[in-house]
């Protein structure tokens, strides 16, 4: 059991030790089976197939495995890290912390969005792209999106989604008709303009590698998504009668059949079922201030 | 009700005139002009109404269902088997599309944006990786 910080409170040896394990799994290439993994699984809703990382109720324990499994082996290099969270809702600012040098860097140069501070600057040496949507070697970021400039999503926002009570719904996926907890924190059910998308569009505001295919190329995806799974214990915690849904495998004639994982079928690549990780506290426990 | 291929040809009519403004304009201009159609859900069903199968070009598969440039890139797309329905190019590298179940797409460049039409996807991708190549090999989907 171990405990995983709200990034605004490390200290900066913890900043710095988080940082030093990223950095030496990179090194030792295995980071980047992380990218493409990510990359390989998003699979969407308007075409056919399995789909378990997003749009679909596995969501939440798919990163929350995903999760758990880099942070194993951030564990092999340094046992005292553990992936840090980022409450977008309070650190809302390209000149938070975060985005320090000692920690994440800060944001890409205008001209093609090379990230040139801190350890994940390409021209620092630690840092080359692998898997990307382009050719491009170098972390990209467009914090805010400045030529249409975005908001984080508020604390009003996540509390308003935390209140849904009802984790997911059929058809058990992105469309407006799904409605629930799992689709409005995902974010696809508001447009744009309308102001939703909760963890899409923390995706966007962050710009650059962190808006494409392998946004896990950014660090900053570990901290958003353990913030994402923090927020699913707060939803837990918040409706101790609900539960992850659907509980049970979908019937041969629901047209979503061999498409949505129950809550007892394993999810690849993993091959862990959903319930196993419905209790984080198996794992590590949050840190939460 | 307004079938997919008749909303394809009314997006193909709109590109060519947009391109064929497009190609006058400044890329500067037409970079402060880059307010991708974000799909609200009600706006794609309404455009497309349900999703079914993928669109078909009926003149053949070689005419492109837009062909343009677009901040000094070159966007194609054409009607295709692949999943998605068609197979879309920047600068004559592949660009992966999928599919939203309402009617909307994504792309690898714009993963968590939706957009209305295949040429405002190819358009958001160019708005995403600026200057750089699209990766041959990297960061595909899982088809
Ligand atoms: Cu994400």
């Amino acid at each position: 059991m171990y405990t995983r910080k709200n990034q605004r409170n490390l200290t900066s040896d913890q900043r710095t030790r988080f940082v030093k394990a990223v950095l030496e799994v990179k090194r030792l290439g295995r980071y980047d089976k992380y990218v493409s993994l990510h990359s390989r699984y998003f699979a969407a809703d308007g075409e056919s197939g399995l789909r378990v990382a997003h749009m679909a109720p596995t969501f939440f324990p798919w990163h929350r495995h995903f999760l758990i499994v880099f942070e194993r082996e951030l564990q092999l290099i340094d046992p005292g890290v553990s992936i840090p969270y980022w409450d977008w809702t309070r650190d809302s600012s390209a000149s938070s912390k975060l985005w320090a040098d000692d920690f994440m860097g800060g944001n890409g140069r205008s001209s093609d969005g090379q990230v040139m501070t801190g350890p994940f600057a390409y021209r620092n040496g630690g840092w080359p792209i692998v898997f990307g949507v382009t050719e491009e070697r170098y972390l990209t970021r467009n914090l805010g999106r400045p030529d249409r400039p975005l908001k984080l999503p508020s604390a009003a926002e996540l509390t308003g989604a935390l209140a849904i009570a009802t984790y997911d719904t059929a058809p058990w996926n992105s469309s407006p008709h799904t409605q629930g907890f799992r689709n409005r924190i995902e974010g696809w059910t508001v447009s744009d303009k309308a102001g939703g998308y909760l963890h899409n569009r923390v995706h966007q505001w962050v710009g650059g590698h962190m808006i494409g295919a392998s946004s896990p190329n950014d660090p900053v995806f570990w901290l958003h998504h353990a913030f994402i799974d923090l927020i699913w214990v707060r939803w837990q915690r918040q409706h101790r009668t609900s539960r992850y849904l659907p509980d049970r495998p979908l019937g041969a004639k629901d047209p979503q059949h061999g498409r949505v994982i129950s809550s007892n079928e394993p999810m690849p690549p993993f091959g862990v079922k959903p319930s196993a990780v419905f209790d984080h506290r198996h794992y590590y426990q949050y840190e939460e201030n | 009700m307004v079938t997919r291929r008749r909303v394809l040809r009314t997006g193909l009519t709109a590109a060519a005139a947009v391109s064929g403004t497009a190609a006058a304009l400044s890329p500067m201009l037409a970079a402060s002009d880059r307010n991708p159609a974000a799909a609200t859900p009600g706006a794609v069903e309404a455009a497309l109404g349900p999703p079914g199968e993928p669109p078909q070009d009926d003149e053949g598969s070689s005419a492109p269902l837009f062909d343009e440039v677009y901040r000094n890139r070159r966007i194609q797309g054409f009607a295709s088997d692949a999943e998605a329905g068609l197979d879309v190019f920047v600068d004559g590298r592949p660009l992966q599309l999928m599919r939203r179940v309402d009617g909307s797409w994504i792309s690898v460049a714009n993963h968590f944006q939706p957009f209305l039409t295949p040429l405002a996807t190819a358009r958001g991708a160019v708005d995403a990786i600026g200057r750089a190549d699209l990766s041959l090999t990297n960061a595909g989907h899982h088809h």
